[in-house]
């Protein structure tokens, strides 16, 4: 039985996490982050076989965040989950954290993937994946992409290859949220249509609603019983949801919170605890 | 097994298999790459360890790196550049930084590994790029036997490891038993204490010979090479530095960033010497058989003579 208010609730405390990150710290990006705090929430309190209490498990499954930028949100929820105190949530990008302003898997325990530089997620992900059937593991990995990022020619080099090993243990987000730095994904880049290139590429692909638990939670579960193709979940998502001075304000792809917006955040989502 | 042992390539892949044999982790990682070093024997033998993924050397790193984070080594072979430019950000970003134990072996390592392919298929930027990169252990062998043992000696190697190997047509010039000394220069020939002659790769055979006639001229060269460029053995270059007082390097590479530039550091920081550099002098090669590149492009046995005869002069 899915507790979708409990995953809602998770959800709701990474964007608050995120928040606090951004606004304390004074720096990051916090609608990139916003939206892929549903479908973080999911994977880390639901889908996932995970342990924190072993995090190099050998058999765990793996998460590739592609679009590092949006690594508040994954600090957030691996300091919920138990990876690492909620204390360090706040040195996010400052000297000597451990919280690099872009996912660094050899100093943030529980990150499985070093990345940041946009477009090499499903390739590091399918590399996992194949690590599994190589070592005889039984693990899946999944991928956060964002749609700007599917400009990068190497997350289509990655797409041909799962595709054409039909690798079904490997699982990718692409995080629809329209927007990439400059302007609408359309207006940037093209990539439309999103599903049917995946598609081209032997995936099997779903559409679904990023914010809806639910949803979220049945893509997954699909995913896992397709076994002869990798996955695909075209997620589509709205930067900055869950505060509404954020959505359609693409500043906020990398922005500082004022206090006038931090204390309407915290009417929004609640105050802040460690 | 080896049909060739001179060939680097063959090296490369002899040690794969020597390695595969004695543990599970290792696994080849083929970006169309398998045929241009004779994998067939290992793809026979360990089809599931092969990762064929097309022409997508950047891909190819990356996936090497979600391999290295899972609990195996990958041996990522293909053409140098392809590797150190076309996707060096992944080996940066993705390997390097996070300190993984992914190896890559560069094909067609300088005028003598690309001849005939021109350019395009000429890398003589390869040592340089990966010096700037921290992390990276730089090793170039000079010949087939050298690699198989670079392969073996480099295998627990912790972080990336470079093995820059050429076309093929190597000459012999170690037995194949003689270990690789990573991390440690080597003195091959010493004539007397006027000049050193720096160097590593393919190039080693004419240094040879040019020290060689240097001597028969009266003029006594110690033949040094050194084949791990990073981490520099600074000790035993220094130590050399103090006998001679001048120094020839001599790289099919070009003399900015690689060797060459490595010892004029060392110069500059640590050991006063006089220096010359043979290599590519900032230009690119063009297509020609291997030797008389090298000749053409300056470092013929003449250039070298002449070099540590000027050097010489320098220091006095």
């Amino acid at each position: 039985m899915v507790d979708i208010k409990f995953l809602e609730d998770c959800a709701r405390r990474i964007r608050r996490d995120v928040v606090e990150m951004v606004y304390r710290t004074k720096d990051g990006h916090p609608s990139p982050s916003f939206s892929v705090a549903d479908i973080l929430a999911v994977l880390y309190f639901h889908s996932m076989k995970i342990d924190p209490s072993d995090p190099e498990w050998v058999e765990r499954d793996r998460f590739v965040l592609s679009k590092g930028h949006a690594c508040p949100a994954l600090y957030s929820a691996l300091a919920r989950k138990g990876y690492f105190s909620t204390k360090e949530l706040t040195t996010l990008r400052m000297l000597n954290t451990n919280l690099q302003g872009h996912p660094y898997a050899p100093k943030t325990t529980g990150v499985d993937a070093t990345t940041g530089s946009l477009g090499n997620g499903v390739s590091v992900g399918l590399g996992m994946a194949l690590a599994a059937r190589i070592r005889k593991l039984d693990y899946q990995v999944y991928v956060v992409t964002g749609d700007g990022e599917l400009g990068e020619g190497l997350i289509w080099e990655a797409a041909m290859a799962a595709g054409h090993q039909r690798v079904s243990n490997l699982t990718v987000f692409v995080d629809n949220n329209n927007y990439q730095s400059g302007g609408t994904v359309e207006k940037v880049s093209g990539p439309y249509p999103i599903k049917e290139k995946w598609a081209d590429f032997g995936w099997h692909t779903q559409s679904i609603d990023g914010h809806d638990i639910k949803q979220i939670v049945e893509a997954i579960n699909i995913a896992k019983t397709v076994i002869d193709r990798p996955s695909a979940i075209i997620a589509k998502t709205i930067k900055g949801k869950g505060l509404p001075f954020m959505v359609g304000d693409n500043t906020w792809h990398k922005r500082v919170y004022t206090d006038a917006e931090y204390e309407q955040a915290e009417i929004e989502l609640g105050g802040w605890t460690e | 097994m080896s049909e060739q042992v001179d060939s680097t390539r063959i090296g490369f892949r002899d040690g794969l298999i020597d390695l595969a044999e004695k543990r599970d982790d290792v696994v080849f990682v083929s970006t169309d790459s398998l045929m241009i070093v004779k994998a067939e024997p290992f793809l026979e033998r360990w089809p599931e360890r092969v990762i064929e993924l097309g022409i997508a050397e950047q891909n190819g790193v990356a996936v090497s790196s979600g391999l290295a984070s899972s609990g195996l080594i990958p041996y990522i072979c293909t053409y140098a550049g392809f590797l150190t430019m076309r996707a060096c950000e992944q080996m940066r970003t993705f390997v390097g930084y996070p300190k993984l134990k992914v190896r890559f072996i560069g094909a067609n390592g300088g005028l003598y590994g690309g001849n005939r392919e021109g350019v395009s298929h000429q890398f003589i930027e390869d040592v340089g790029l990966l010096r700037t990169i921290p992390g990276f252990t730089i090793l170039c062998p000079a010949d087939g036997g050298q690699v198989h043992q670079a392969m073996l000696a480099s295998v627990d190697i912790d972080g990336p490891v470079y093995i820059r190997i050429g076309s093929g047509k190597e000459k012999k010039m170690f037995s194949d038993s003689t270990p690789f000394p990573i991390g440690k220069i080597r003195i091959i020939e010493d004539f007397g204490n006027d000049v050193a002659l720096l160097t590593y790769g393919f190039t080693l055979g004419r240094v040879i010979e040019a020290a060689r006639s240097l001597k028969e001229r009266g003029i006594g060269a110690k033949v040094v090479e050194v084949a791990t460029i990073k981490p520099l053995d600074t000790e035993g270059i220094k130590a050399v530095l103090d006998k001679t007082g001048c120094v020839v390097t001599i790289e099919d590479h070009t003399i900015i960033g690689g060797l060459g530039s490595a010892v004029a550091e060392l110069i500059a920081e640590e050991i006063p010497a006089s220096l010359v550099r043979l290599g590519l002098q900032d230009v690119y090669g063009e297509s020609g058989f291997p030797e008389e590149l090298l000749d053409k492009y300056g470092m013929s046995i003449d250039d070298i003579m002449t070099a540590a005869t000027q050097v010489i002069v320098k220091k006095n």
